[in-house]
């Protein structure tokens, strides 16, 4: 590359301090990675392999006693379990409603700017506090939900319907920005491609299968994987909305597991098991996921 | 019936089928600000109601204004989101900037180094960073809130991607001038990447904004308490003093919605700009 | 963007960093974690502000208040400041409560109330509820004071009981015989149940502790850390899970937990719940029938009344300074007094952990106007002095493992010896794993 040489060509005449440069400009992300991410991964991987009292102090070697011990709980099959039924229904879901949101409003029209206004809302909204209004909005008996619609479900306090009363708040909480980047995404299609198609007769539904669908596909593609991520460290909504319940093992995350059987239990070999497995799996979706992008990439 | 008829029906029909759904959208906080307004006995009544039964009933929020500082709570969230936020994609913008512009030795090695952390989620390190914080003595202290989130590897990567597809002969022009690498970095190529940026400080903020467990662990004092960690502890073993969660949530939104409201129309410009140009 | 941002980071960043210091002075200054909330909450608050005014002027103290979440919530701090070796951060009085015990008593920062009364001759115990007190020894050691002292009782609606002829129940089977006699249904349709729960680390002991029986070893894991179960070979816990399931089958009994909302709203007979509800469930029933409070009921006839002591108690923790730990005590007891137990005991249903405060007069008027309030105490004599609330370790998994496989039992129709089996073998590995990486 021609770039190259001529950087080549810079550096040769530059004195200690311009070749000291790069370095310095990656001293910042270098040290916080070290020190907040591969120095932590480090010692939850010896964790996992010790025997860990209650004051975090390694007191011996476990092997993989400590690996053994929680594949053979069911509460871990169990937390397993939810963990990736909350993801493969949370991508999906998070996916569709965004993007049917966009596509409602992308065309400029009447009452747009209100209708955009009320479909980003909820990123104003945090966590804890969307979580306590559906904590009370579902609740089967003060809560108003079942009552508006004449259901009789205990959401919260059913071990059948907790995971989906969980799900109706992280789809809500990413309702606001994925609906951002599906709408930036269709705006910033050329009106010209659009038209060009409308002239070749092409209704709306083969307008948005042949024209918008693959231009926004890396906007797919990154709000899919953020989601995956986000839903595989899912605790938040298990401590607001089910902790303390006899429906939470039907809601126990991975990242909860972690969180309680660490904390709560004092049991940070098992904890850090937890950890490692969750940061396997998150890896393998993501692998998954740009294998995916780069095949139909190569397929265009 | 002729086109610009149908044309017009079928704007009319989006326009209000997309105001019902902006609406189911927003009911959930219509519902919660209503509730803040319910008596402890309106709770309990049957059938459950929408609105209250009457707007001046305010006891509720005069019980959790005395109890807890919800409006410290919020600027202490804005602080550590601010804070994480800024750090974060500062730190990437110097490192994309060094891989795009630079030669160096190990280079390569290097940014998988650090894209490599993009598959370490914090979430599933939170034991073992905690004894680092603790150690540093940034416990109840807003960097060690905020520090766990100043790495920001998929940040590094987009800006990379981006500042890769900028033309070079910008750089070159601005060598040329006699313009140094800050100054180009700072003048230039961040305005014209002002879209991605905006989109990644939106993202980031909001996952920051919305963290529960680290903030929950690192501080141990109410007034250093996240709006997230803060109004949780509203609740109670019994969980049945919704009358106060609500009025807390409620007070807690309105900033959040002035901020929403005074920033919407620049984040909206900001990541949707490259339709309007 | 970017800049205008970092300019408003660092002026906010700037301004709270200087409202942060405050001027040392000459006081000694200590910190209160309490996890009461509502009533209870607002009295703490109370409390704490008089001592600063009272005592501690006097005195030169001066207490910082933080309210630390739920007890579970505040064990976690504790277990994380501990596995961070930030004993700095510690408090220097703590409520708390039974899932903590193990754990603080091992800290190695622990100022327990004996270390307390070897310093200080004065710290004397003699005022407060021997079967309170009792509940806050772990292996010989008082570890604390009690200051929430609760049990836990049966409440039922009274309005709906008398409309057919209903007593409160006693045992299991007055609970079925209770459930034939009610309607399926509420007066405006709604589905009425009588009972729900799910059992759990506490109602368990309580249980087993009604038929003679402990849960785990070394009595419920008060005298030492517990190592196994101490309710299989005795047959207990087989005996009560045949009877819930009983229960269960006959329709009696809701396999859900929390059904504080489904009682206040008439939707459910009969809730198991603390002692220290009382005033929040009155409130919340704001007169729509008449609330009646009993006994915790028994398995069968053949076992005895009662409930161990809940609640939680104040420990101590130890931070090298000698004024801060006569604060401390100070604080303590100052908390566990009559004229304090007398006065939280009125406003939350708690029951005084001072027996001088049940003779003050604002007790003896409330429980005269609402006998509800007196059950609690009444109950506990009657309880067996040997009954215990369960220590262990690993609470939190152990509290959520009774619950689940009780839970299981039900769903899955296991039969009672099936589920004492998978018991016996998941809470004993607990307990195992905790002996193995804390010995």
């Amino acid at each position: 590359m021609p770039s190259d040489a001529h950087a080549a060509d810079l550096r040769r005449r530059k004195p200690i301090r311009q070749q000291l440069k790069p370095y310095l400009f990656l001293l910042p992300i270098l040290t916080f990675a070290v020190g907040f991410v591969y120095y932590p991964f480090f010692k939850t991987f010896l964790y996992a392999f010790s025997q860990v009292n209650f004051k975090g102090e390694i007191v011996g070697f476990a092997g993989t006693d400590n690996f053994s011990y929680l594949f053979s709980r069911r509460d871990f099959k169990i937390a397993l379990e939810n963990t990736l039924r909350l993801m493969l229904i949370n991508v999906p879901a998070t996916v569709a409603l965004t993007l049917g949101m966009a596509l409602l409003v992308w065309k400029r029209r009447h009452l747009s700017a209100v209708n955009e206004t009320l479909f980003s809302v909820p990123i104003a909204v945090s966590m804890a506090s969307a979580g306590l209004v559906f904590k009370v909005l579902l609740n089967p008996t003060v809560g108003y939900f079942n009552y508006a619609l004449g259901l009789n479900i205990g959401w919260y306090t059913d071990k059948n319907t907790a995971m989906y009363g969980i799900l109706m708040l992280t789809v809500w909480m990413g309702l606001g920005f994925n609906f951002l980047l599906f709408l930036s995404a269709l705006r910033s299609i050329p009106s010209g491609i659009l038209e060009a198609a409308t002239l070749d007769g092409a209704g709306p539904l083969s307008r948005f299968f042949r024209v918008q669908l693959p231009l926004i596909v890396p906007t797919l593609f990154y709000v899919a994987c953020t989601n995956m991520v986000q839903a595989m460290m899912t605790s938040g909504p298990v401590i607001i909305l089910t902790q303390g319940t006899s429906s939470l093992r039907a809601t126990t995350t991975l990242i909860y597991m972690m969180y309680s059987s660490g904390y709560s239990s004092a049991n940070y070999g098992l904890a850090a098991c937890v950890s490692l497995v969750t940061f396997f799996l998150t890896l393998t979706f993501t692998v998954l996921g740009f294998w995916l992008e780069g095949k139909r990439g190569s397929y265009q | 019936m002729n086109a610009g008829v149908k044309k017009r029906t079928v704007n009319a029909v989006m326009s209000l089928l997309a105001l019902a759904a902006g609406l189911l959208v927003i009911f959930p906080l219509v519902y919660g600000v209503m509730g803040a307004f319910k008596s402890e006995a309106e709770f309990s009544a049957y059938p459950p109601t929408l609105l209250p039964r009457s707007f001046s009933y305010t006891k509720n929020f005069e019980a959790v204004w005395a109890m807890v500082p919800v409006l410290r709570f919020f600027l202490n969230s804005l602080i550590v989101a601010v804070l994480g936020t800024t750090v974060r994609l500062s730190f990437a913008v110097l490192a994309a900037y060094a891989f795009v512009f630079f030669e160096f030795k190990g280079k390569k090695a290097l940014f998988i180094f650090i894209l490599a952390t993009m598959m370490l989620p914090a979430d599933t390190m939170i034991v073992t960073n905690y004894q680092t914080v603790a150690r540093l003595g940034l416990l109840d202290n807003y960097l060690g809130m905020a520090i766990v989130s100043f790495v920001g590897a998929s940040q590094m990567f987009m800006l990379r991607q981006h500042f890769l597809s900028s033309p070079r002969s910008l750089r070159d022009a601005a060598q040329m001038d006699g313009c140094g690498d800050i100054r180009f970095l700072v003048s230039i190529l961040l305005p014209v990447s002002r879209p991605l940026l905006v989109m990644l400080y939106v993202q980031g903020f909001v996952a920051l904004w919305n963290t529960y467990l680290w903030p929950l662990l690192v501080t141990n004092h109410n007034d250093m308490r996240t709006i997230q960690v803060g109004i949780t502890m509203l609740t109670t073993v019994e969980g049945t003093n919704y009358h106060q969660v609500l009025a807390g949530v409620a007070i807690s939104l309105v900033p959040a919605f002035l901020l929403f409201l005074l920033l919407r129309k620049s984040i909206t410009r900001g990541m949707v700009s490259d339709a309007e140009g | 963007m970017m800049k205008k941002l970092l300019c408003l980071a660092m002026a906010l960043l700037l301004a709270v960093c200087m409202t942060g210091c405050v001027s040392a002075e000459e006081t000694v200054k200590i910190i209160f974690w309490h996890s009461m909330s509502e009533e209870a909450g607002v009295l703490i608050e109370g409390y704490i502000r008089d001592f600063n005014a009272t005592v501690g002027r006097d005195k030169g103290i001066e207490v910082e208040l933080v309210y630390q979440g739920q007890y579970a919530e505040s064990v976690n701090k504790m277990n994380n400041m501990l596995s961070g070796k930030s004993y700095d951060t510690l408090p220097d009085v703590m409520q708390l409560d039974a899932t903590g015990k193990v754990n603080y008593y091992a800290s190695g920062v622990a100022y327990t109330a004996d270390d307390a009364a070897a310093e200080d001759a004065a710290f004397l115990a003699d005022d407060l509820l021997p079967a309170a007190l009792g509940n806050w020894n772990f292996a010989g050691v008082q570890l604390g004071w009690p200051f929430a002292t609760s049990t836990t009782l049966l409440y039922y609606n009274k309005t709906l009981l008398d409309s057919v002829g209903a007593a409160a129940p006693r045992t299991f089977r007055d609970i079925i015989a209770l459930a034939a006699a009610l309607p399926k249904t509420t007066a405006d349709g709604r589905e009425l149940t009588p009972y729900a729960a799910v059992p759990n680390t506490p109602t368990l002991a309580n249980w087993l502790g009604q038929m003679g029986s402990y849960v785990v070893n070394f009595r419920n894991g008060s005298e030492a850390s517990a190592t196994e179960l101490d309710c299989i070979e005795n047959g207990a816990l087989e005996a009560f899970l045949t009877a819930w399931k009983e229960l269960y089958r006959a329709g009696a009994l809701k396999n859900v937990s929390g059904s504080t909302d489904s009682f206040v709203t008439g939707q459910l007979a009969l809730m198991t719940g603390s002692s220290s509800n009382v005033t929040a469930v009155l409130n919340r029933v704001d007169g729509a029938f008449e609330l009646g409070v009993g006994y915790y009921p028994k398995v069968d006839d053949d076992a005895s009344f009662g409930a161990t002591v809940s609640g939680s108690c104040l420990v101590m923790f130890d931070h090298g300074s000698a004024e801060r730990r006569a604060a401390a005590r100070e604080l303590v007891r100052y908390l566990t007094g009559a004229a304090v137990q007398a006065d939280f005991a009125v406003g939350t249903g708690y029951i005084p952990s001072n027996q001088a405060a049940v003779e003050e007069e604002v007790y003896q008027q409330l429980i005269a106007r609402y006998p509800q309030y007196g059950v609690a105490l009444e109950q506990l004599a009657v309880t067996p002095a040997d009954m215990r609330s369960v220590t262990v370790g690993p609470a939190a998994d152990f509290y959520y493992t009774i619950q689940n496989c009780i839970s299981d039992m039900l769903d899955d129709d296991m039969s009672p010896q099936e589920t004492a089996g998978i018991m016996a073998d998941e809470l004993g590995g607990l307990l195992y794993q905790y002996a193995q990486a804390n010995p």
